[in-house]
């Protein structure tokens, strides 16, 4: 039997807290101060916030969504990162608070809220694209996620309690059992939240596999994060009598899938739109093969999906924690750029394409700020409980796994 | 002795023998051995000193000739040898070529996997001088046994077999062809 107090985080991970926040709250001032000062500026730093809120959001909400399906599959890799999708999941509030500027600053962000009088198309979707409609969404999605991050840390916790193995398997029997319905919503939830917070930036276009690029894009986001966590902890007092080449040869196996999958859904919503080639659906994908945008659509097949996959093919990467975590910051960075070719190229509110200036260098910030405090606010929940589910029932065996050739 | 002897075969109680047995095997500088267990071992690639199976670049070699297959097929039909206008879209479409490409990548990964993996396994192979030995039929139940095949460099009857005697196997066995 292992001892909690034997598993706590290492000593060090409050220094990078304490950078992670340093980081967020000044990029943070900077968004705002560029708000203040330069008022015709407001739509861009709301948007470089949005796309920093979404790629944070990938990671916290992919790790619920994680968290979900390795206790339907079971597994060794599951087990060894159950603690971390834990963490991820338990900063659903800070990511609901994170979401208010968007909220706030609807009519700066969504060409639909100044148009959902006047424009035919987006008259008929009635209350769905209105501020009311929009945030009492957004509180219902967060809200339902909150409750399944509540439930499965509950028995988690209850687990780390248990006396015996099988009060232990019980709670783990409910987290299962929970898991299978609960995933489903969870998926449906994803979808719609998607479609709310970015495809609507284009209030006309349309695309039903949108849900399923984020559904993809935040799991590959969550297990390139855990990859790069677990790659930090692996040398350190305690995982490194925890963890070993072949838990990241696993977690690196299903990098790899969830590149491929990426790849297939957007290839899917490309393919379909440029088959059908109707007016209603390309002028998305026109916009963002010209004026240079082709240029950054070049670089997400060649690094999002080209280089990554070639990479993680081999053998050797995916048992080296160090080559991996290489490849999952890599890969991290892609999804910002991903999330960039999704927002930043739509039209603004004054029905003008963006120009490019100075002032997109907010979208690198963006990103710094929101991560940086959801950073921050992740260290902290990770520090709340032993780094390895010390009661589980599969411990011993996902133990023995890693230590396998 | 007027068989011809295929090589000698050691019978191990224990995995944990057999490992040893090959660690020494492996030091002492034999390079045709095999080992022969109910169970996989991971261990016994390293003792046995087996190198990495070349299987998987094979299996991406298949791929690409797959994928460029795939593209050349497409090419051929549709701009060199029968062009049609369809949709209103240009002869090299690629698009739509990549599903087709996609799934020749994937069929031609597949079979080098499995036609390879046979190939470099030697198999089929209906016939196999190691069922000579009676008790070999263990080997699929309780028993280890490790083998060192006479077209071995430093292979001599005589050495070979006091050194396997050394390694403290139940038993030697002759393996005849």
């Amino acid at each position: 039997m292992l001892n909690a107090s034997d598993y706590q985080v290492p000593a060090d991970i409050s220094r990078w807290r304490n950078l992670a926040i340093g980081i967020g709250g000044i990029c943070t001032v900077i968004l705002l101060a560029v708000g203040l000062v330069f008022p015709n500026q407001i739509e861009t730093a709301l948007r470089a916030w949005l796309l920093g809120f979404m790629f944070a959001c990938g990671i916290g909400i992919g790790g619920l969504g994680i968290l979900h399906l390795q206790y339907l599959t079971g597994g060794a890799w599951g087990v060894v990162m159950r603690r971390i999708l834990e963490a991820c999941s338990r900063t659903v509030l800070v990511l609901a608070l994170l979401f208010i500027p968007i909220a706030v600053g609807v009519y700066n962000l969504y060409e639909w809220s100044h148009i959902n009088k006047t424009d035919p198309i987006v008259m008929h979707r009635g209350w769905y694209l209105t501020w009311g409609g929009f945030v009492t969404r957004a509180v219902i999605y967060f809200a339902l996620w909150w409750v399944m991050q509540y439930l499965l840390n509950k028995w988690s916790a209850q687990q780390d309690q248990s006396a015996t193995y099988e009060e232990a398997a019980t709670h783990l029997g409910s987290a299962t059992a929970f898991s299978g319905p609960s995933l489903v919503f969870f998926v449906l939830i994803v979808s719609f939240a998607a479609i709310d917070w970015t495809m609507t930036l284009d209030p006309h276009w349309f695309s039903t596999i949108w849900g399923f690029l984020y559904v993809a894009g935040w799991s590959l986001s969550c297990f390139s994060f855990v990859v790069v966590i677990l790659a930090y902890l692996s040398d350190k007092e305690p995982m490194n009598r925890i963890l070993g080449k072949r838990h990241f040869h696993d977690i690196g196996k299903l990098m790899l899938a969830l590149v491929m999958v990426w790849a297939y859904f957007n290839f899917s919503q490309f393919l379909i739109i440029w088959s059908g080639n109707i007016p209603e659906e390309t002028p998305w994908y026109l916009r963002r093969m010209n004026d240079g945008w082709g240029w950054v659509g070049l670089i997400l097949i060649l690094f999002h999906f080209a280089f990554p996959y070639l990479v993680l093919l081999s053998r050797d990467v995916k048992r080296n924690a160090k080559y991996l975590a290489i490849m999952a910051i890599f890969i991290l960075v892609l999804r910002i750029v991903d999330m960039f070719y999704h927002i930043a190229p739509s039209i603004l509110t004054t029905k003008e394409y963006p120009k490019f200036d100075a002032f997109w260098l907010l979208y690198l910030i963006g990103p710094l700020a929101v991560g940086g405090i959801w950073l921050w606010a992740f260290f902290g929940e990770l520090a709340k409980r032993p780094l390895v589910p010390i009661r589980d029932p599969f411990l011993e065996d996902a133990i023995e796994h890693g230590r396998g050739h | 002795m007027d068989k011809k002897i295929y090589g000698l075969m050691a019978e191990f109680d224990t995995p944990t023998e057999l490992v040893d047995a090959a660690r020494q095997v492996r030091d002492a500088g034999y390079k045709k051995t095999d080992a022969f267990s109910p169970f996989p071992l991971h261990e016994i690639d390293e003792a046995l000193g087996i190198r990495r199976s070349i299987l998987p670049f094979l299996v991406f070699g298949g791929g690409v000739v797959g994928l460029l297959a795939g593209l050349g097929l497409q090419w051929f039909v549709h701009v060199w040898d029968y062009p049609l206008i369809v949709g209103g879209r240009p002869h090299f479409s690629l698009p739509a070529f990549i599903p087709p490409a996609y799934e020749l990548t994937i069929l031609f990964a597949a079979f080098v996997a499995v036609f390879g993996m046979l190939f470099l396994n030697g198999l089929p192979q209906p016939y196999h001088p190691v069922f000579n030995v009676e008790r070999f039929a263990l080997a699929t139940r309780e028993k280890f046994f490790l083998l060192i095949e006479a077209k071995d460099e430093i292979y001599d009857y005589e050495e070979t077999r006091k050194f396997m005697e050394s390694l403290n196997p139940q038993e030697v066995f002759d393996v005849e062809e």
